[in-house]
C-alpha cells in the first residue's frame, strides 16, 4: 500500500532498532492474519462447507448464466435509476437555486424528504400501497422509483456543488455578453458543470448499485433474488452468498476505478458533497 | 387521510414510539461501534506495518462496496452454516458496525491526509516524539476535518437501520412495523408518510447537532 506524504511523514526513516521493531510487527501481524484465515478455513472444514456438494454446481455453465442474469437485472435497475436521477436531480437543483422563494422551498423540502427517507421504507410503500389502491406496478419500478428518489436528492447537491465550482468569471462573462440567465446557464455554466461533476456522478453509481439489492424484498430478479433461487435449488447457502457478495464488491470497485480514471482524465476531482449540511459546501 | 392518521395514532401510537426507539438503538450502537472500530482500523492503516495496512485496506474495500442487505442476509442466514449463530437484532447492529466502520476509517484517513506533511516534519524537528505528534498535532486536526463526513455517515446509519425490517427482530423497528401494519390492514400512504417523516426529522436533528459541533470545532481552510 502506497503511503501518502502525510502518512510517510508520520514515521522517521527508521534506525536499526525501529527497523527491527517494524520487522517484528510485520511478522507477528502476518502470522495473526494467517491464523485468522486458517481459522475461517477450519470453520468451513469442520462444518463440512468445503464438501463438493456445496460447490460442484459452480462448474455448470447454466448456473453462471443465471447469476449473469441476476447481474443484468441489477445493472438494468441501477442504470434506469441512475438515468432518472440524472434528470430529476438536475430539476431539483434548478428548483433549489431558483429566484422564486416558493420554488426553492418546495425543492428543498423534496430533497430533504427523499434524502432522509430509507429507500427500503419507500420500496415497501411501492410494494403495498399501489396494490391497496388496485394499481399494478411492476417489480422493476418498485425498485427503480425509490432508488432513483434517493439518488436524485444526492445528485441535486452534487450538481449544486458543480455549479459553485464553475469560476465566477465565466458566469459574469456570459452575462456581460448579454446572455439571459437561462442562456447563460445552458451555454456557459452547464457544459462546464457537467465536466466537473462527471467523476462524482460515477461514484454515486456505487450507491445506486448497492440500493438495487433491495429488489430482494419485492423479488425483482436481480443478484440477491437469483442467489436465493440458486440456494433453494442446491441448498448451498455460504458459497452462493460469498460469490454474490464478491460480484457486488468487484462491480463497485470497477465503478470506483472508472471514476478515478475519469477524474484524472478530465482533471476534475471527485467532489466531497455533503448532503447533510449542504450549506457547508460553499464555505 | 386525517381519519387514517387519527386511527393510526390511537391504535398504533405506542407501537410507533417503541419501534422508533428500536431503530434509534440499532442506529446508535451501529454508529458508535463503527466509530470505535474505525479508530483501531485507522491506526493499523497508517502504521508502518505492511500486512496490517493491506488487511485494513481489504476490509474497507469489501464492506464499503457490499450492499448492507447482502451483508445482513449473509450474517443471519449463512453464518449458522459455519456454526456461528447471531440473534437478529445483534446481527443488524453488527452489519451496521462493519459497514460504518469501513466508511468511518476512510473518513479518518482522509482527515489525517488533510494535514500537511510539513507540519509533522516541523514537529519532529522541534524534537516531538511520535505519540506527541499524533496526540497534539495529527489527531486534533484530523478529528476536526472529519466532523462533516461523520455526520453524513451518522444519517446514513440511521436510514440503514431500516434493513432490520428484513429479519424478524423481536421488537420491530420502524420500517418493519410499518410493513407489518400494512400487511394486516390497508392504511395506505399514511403509515408510510408518518414513518418517513420520523426518519426525516431524525435526519434534520442529526444535521442540527452536527452543525453545532462543526461550528464549535471545525477548521476552515
Amino acid at each position: 500500500m502506497a503511503m501518502t506524504p502525510t502518512e510517510a511523514a508520520l514515521f522517521e526513516a527508521g534506525g536499526p532498532r525501529a527497523r527491527r521493531r517494524i520487522l517484528i510487527g510485520t511478522v507477528l501481524s502476518a502470522l495473526a492474519l494467517a491464523a485468522l484465515v486458517a481459522w475461517i478455513v477450519y470453520r468451513f472444514y469442520v462444518k463440512g462447507q468445503l464438501a463438493s456438494q456445496y460447490w460442484y454446481f459452480f462448474a455448470q455453465l447454466n448456473v453462471w448464466e443465471f447469476i449473469g442474469m441476476g447481474l443484468v437485472g441489477t445493472l438494468r435497475a441501477a442504470l434506469g435509476a441512475g438515468a432518472i436521477a440524472l434528470v430529476v436531480g438536475l430539476v431539483l437543483m434548478l428548483g433549489r437555486t431558483s429566484r422564486w422563494a416558493p420554488v426553492r422551498w418546495i425543492a428543498t423540502a423534496v430533497i430533504e424528504f427523499f434524502r432522509g427517507t430509507p429507500t427500503l421504507l419507500f420500496i415497501y410503500a411501492m410494494f403495498l400501497v399501489p396494490a391497496q389502491m388496485g394499481l399494478k406496478v411492476s417489480t422493476y419500478w418498485m425498485v427503480v422509483i425509490p432508488v432513483s428518489a434517493y439518488a436524485s436528492a444526492v445528485l441535486a447537491e452534487v450538481y449544486r456543488a458543480g455549479v459553485n465550482a464553475v469560476p465566477d468569471g465565466q458566469k459574469e462573462a456570459g452575462i456581460s455578453l448579454g446572455l439571459s440567465p437561462a442562456q447563460n446557464f445552458v451555454h456557459v455554466i452547464m457544459p462546464q458543470m457537467f465536466r466537473i461533476v462527471t467523476p462524482t456522478l460515477v461514484t454515486q453509481l456505487v450507491v445506486v448499485v448497492k440500493d438495487t439489492s433491495f429488489g430482494y424484498v419485492v423479488t425483482y430478479p436481480e443478484l440477491m433474488v437469483n442467489a436465493k433461487v440458486l440456494i433453494a435449488n442446491f441448498s448451498s447457502l455460504v458459497p452462493v452468498y460469498l460469490v454474490v457478495a464478491l460480484i457486488y464488491v468487484l462491480v463497485n470497485l470497477a465503478i470506483s476505478r472508472f471514476a478515478n480514471w475519469l477524474s484524472r482524465r478530465q482533471d476534475a476531482e471527485i467532489l466531497k458533497v455533503d448532503t447533510v449540511m449542504p450549506h457547508a459546501v460553499e464555505v | 387521510m386525517i381519519h387514517d392518521f387519527a386511527y393510526l395514532v390511537t391504535n398504533y401510537g405506542q407501537a410507533f414510539v417503541q419501534a422508533y426507539l428500536v431503530s434509534l438503538r440499532i442506529a446508535v450502537l451501529g454508529f458508535v461501534g463503527g466509530f470505535l472500530v474505525a479508530i483501531v482500523l485507522t491506526v493499523a492503516r497508517v502504521s508502518p506495518i505492511p500486512p496490517l495496512r493491506s488487511a485494513v485496506t481489504a476490509y474497507v474495500e469489501i464492506f464499503r462496496n457490499m450492499p448492507v442487505l447482502c451483508l445482513l442476509v449473509f450474517i443471519v442466514y449463512a453464518l449458522p452454516d459455519l456454526g456461528l449463530v447471531v440473534d437478529y437484532e445483534p446481527a443488524a447492529i453488527l452489519t451496521l458496525v462493519l459497514v460504518s466502520s469501513s466508511f468511518a476509517c476512510e473518513n479518518l484517513r482522509t482527515g489525517i491526509n488533510t494535514i500537511d506533511a510539513g507540519q509533522i516534519q516541523a514537529a519532529r524537528s522541534l524534537g516531538l516524539g511520535f505519540s506527541q505528534i499524533v496526540g497534539s498535532i495529527v489527531l486534533p486536526q484530523a478529528l476536526r476535518a472529519v466532523v462533516q463526513p461523520m455526520v453524513t455517515l451518522a444519517l446514513s446509519v440511521m436510514i440503514s437501520s431500516s434493513v432490520g425490517s428484513l429479519v424478524p427482530i423481536a421488537h420491530k423497528e420502524l420500517t418493519g412495523l410499518v410493513a407489518e401494519i400494512n400487511n394486516t390492514e390497508a392504511l395506505g400512504v399514511t403509515t408510510f408518510l408518518v414513518a418517513a417523516l420520523m426518519y426525516v426529522f431524525t435526519g434534520l436533528l442529526i444535521a442540527f447537532v452536527g452543525r453545532r459541533i462543526e461550528r464549535r470545532f471545525a477548521l476552515w481552510r
